[in-house]
């Protein structure tokens, strides 16, 4: 089967600071793939890198079969086909609930405001938030927030999902709630990249985990695998503290 | 607990009056009003034309007040408005004592400065001037925020070359007076061939040093739009300009009102240095009234517009910055 993504040697240094040492990863359609490893170890910067909101210092990436790289490659068109969810939601407060979802819609996908209107709504409720749709973000709890936010980028209907740190900004009551929502999708099918400190999480809904040390992979496989047989003393080090 | 409250609130209210020495009653305080007291007794005394008994009567009648306002104003029972009222009240009294018995030629200073019929033969030439103030003020405001806005935006690209111009004009047009940008406008660029009313020239000109202004104020707003916010734009597909559109402006745009508005009238002020190019606004037109009636009164008057015009303004800048702090959304979502 055809790889949706397939990162080759990627490397990305902030001037002296090189996080990512050649990061190559291949991810098919449908599946959930997460990412563990210190802080540091250039998780986020992977995810950041895929859809260039960070450029790659070096590299190859594909996303469908298209080399995002090449130059008559419509970056905007490449992160439209990817939902990106953030650590601190980053929810436009100027909108409300509703309007932050129908925005790219109605500015990218050129959809109608109606149209627009009538899928943010059944979103807001597939995520549980039917009746906030006219609230603005700061009347949100942190959990109500993301679910928003993952609304919004799901709105897009975007063939990819990226999770960067999904609950790390939340109170641990609201927790459940957000990953609720991204087990739902899991089971639907949607191809997910996940960075996450949630070990439950990640041993229930991911189909493969890659463990990050040093901006390199270490260590790859099922949540099996990683979680019950680490190979190497630094993944074992690593799980035994947040497990 | 309810008692206890109700108690211990009663008590302080006790200790209030009773435990602590008012401010009227310090030693200081004493010394210090009745030294004020007898200068300005001695004052009173020395100044008036009046019999003996009249200045010493007026003089115990000036020390009572003031002692009597003192009690009052440092009593912590009395309620502020109270308070701000006889202070008003007692000021009054003491501007009408100073009138009736320092001021002798009160016709002559009326005639000289607050002459009505000067005023009267004056008013449509104000008026004419007030207009053109007004409408300076207004078109520079638009002229300096297309400046200002559009510099801005070309700013937030981050690109080296702009930049430098940008900030070679900011810097430049900030640092020229005003009076000299006027008189290059409108005597300076006619030998270039280009011809401007002296209206166009002022609100080229104001527009010009006020739009310098304008563009930091922007930029601060766009700065203040933070980096997640542009991020999460962006990562919906949406392009660099839709992303300034929708997302970075909005948000600019609510944090520059302040002071942008601040920026406005403090360049609706520099309207009057347009005199110096021949444009009758309106200080002009009082400069003009007075020295054609021989008497400043007009001037006057046109002081009294400037109030009018400007109190407003400012209060308005001072409620606006108020509301927004209020209501300003500090979260990071």
């Amino acid at each position: 089967m055809d790889p949706i993504i397939r990162v080759e040697s990627l490397h990305k240094s902030f001037r002296d600071l090189h996080v990512l040492r050649g990061v190559s990863i291949e991810v098919n359609r449908s599946e959930v793939v997460s990412f563990i490893g210190r802080s540091g170890s250039g998780k986020s910067t992977l995810l950041r890198c895929i859809n260039r909101l960070e450029e790659p210092t070096s590299g190859e990436i594909w996303i469908d079969g298209v080399n995002i790289h090449e130059p008559y490659i419509d970056i905007n068109k490449v992160r439209a086909e990817i939902g990106m969810v953030f650590q601190s939601f980053n929810l436009f407060p100027h909108m409300t609930a509703i309007d932050n979802i129908m925005l790219a819609p109605v500015c990218v996908r050129k959809i109608s405001r109606q149209e627009a209107k009538e899928r943010g709504l059944s979103l807001l409720e597939k995520v549980g938030l039917a009746e906030k749709a006219n609230e603005y973000p700061e009347k949100l709890s942190g959990g109500q927030r993301q679910r928003v936010a993952i609304a919004r980028a799901l709105a897009m209907q975007p063939r990819i999902m990226f999770f960067d740190e999904p609950t790390s900004a939340l109170d641990p009551e609201m927790v459940g709630e957000v990953l609720d929502v991204m087990a739902q999708m899991a089971s639907e099918g949607m191809t997910m990249l996940i960075v996450s400190h949630e070990m439950g999480f990640i041993r229930e809904a991911a189909d493969r985990v890659l463990f990050l040390d040093e901006g390199k992979i270490l260590e790859e496989g099922t949540p099996d695998d990683i979680f019950n047989r680490p190979q190497f003393p630094v993944t074992r080090d690593f799980l035994g503290k947040v497990l | 607990m309810l008692k206890d409250y109700t108690e211990s609130n009663t008590f302080k209210k006790l200790r209030d009056t009773s435990g602590r020495v008012p401010l009227i009653r310090q030693p200081v305080f004493l010394i210090a009003s009745c030294v004020a007291l007898v200068l300005y007794g001695s004052m009173l005394f020395w100044a008036s034309g009046e019999g003996l008994v009249i200045r010493i009567a007026l003089s115990v009648f000036v020390a009572l007040l003031v002692t009597w306002t003192g009690i009052i104003i440092t009593d912590e029972r009395r309620g502020e408005r109270l308070k701000t009222s006889i202070v008003f009240l007692v000021l009054a009294v003491l501007v009408l004592l100073f009138l009736e018995f320092h001021v002798t030629n009160s016709e002559e200073i009326i005639e000289l400065f607050f002459n009505i019929t000067v005023i009267k033969k004056a008013w449509p030439y104000l008026v004419l001037g007030f207009k053109t103030t007004i409408s300076l003020a207004f078109m520079a405001a638009l002229v300096s925020t297309v400046i200002g806005l559009t510099l801005a935006i070309f700013r937030s690209f981050d690109n080296k070359v702009l930049n430098f111009f940008i900030i070679a004009y900011v810097d430049f047009f900030r640092a020229i007076p005003i009076i000299v940008l006027l008189m290059l406008i409108y005597y300076g660029l006619p030998f270039l061939n280009i011809r401007l009313s002296a209206f166009a020239s002022g609100v080229l000109g104001l527009g010009l040093n006020s739009g310098a202004y304008v563009s930091e104020i922007f930029r601060a707003g766009f700065l203040s739009v933070s980096k997640g916010q542009l991020e999460a734009s962006r990562a919906l597909g949406m392009t660099p300009w839709q992303t300034m559109q929708k997302v970075a402006l909005p948000q600019a745009f609510k944090a520059v009102i302040p002071p942008l508005v601040g920026n406005y009238v403090a360049s609706a002020k520099d309207t009057a240095l347009c005199s110096s190019i021949s444009i009758i606004e309106l200080l002009k037109a009082g400069t003009a009234q007075q020295s054609l009636n021989a008497n400043p009164s007009p001037l006057i008057f046109v002081t009294v517009l400037y109030l009018i015009l400007f109190v407003p303004l400012t209060r308005l800048c001072g409620y606006i910055e108020k509301r927004m702090k209020k209501t300003q959304r500090q979260i990071t979502v």
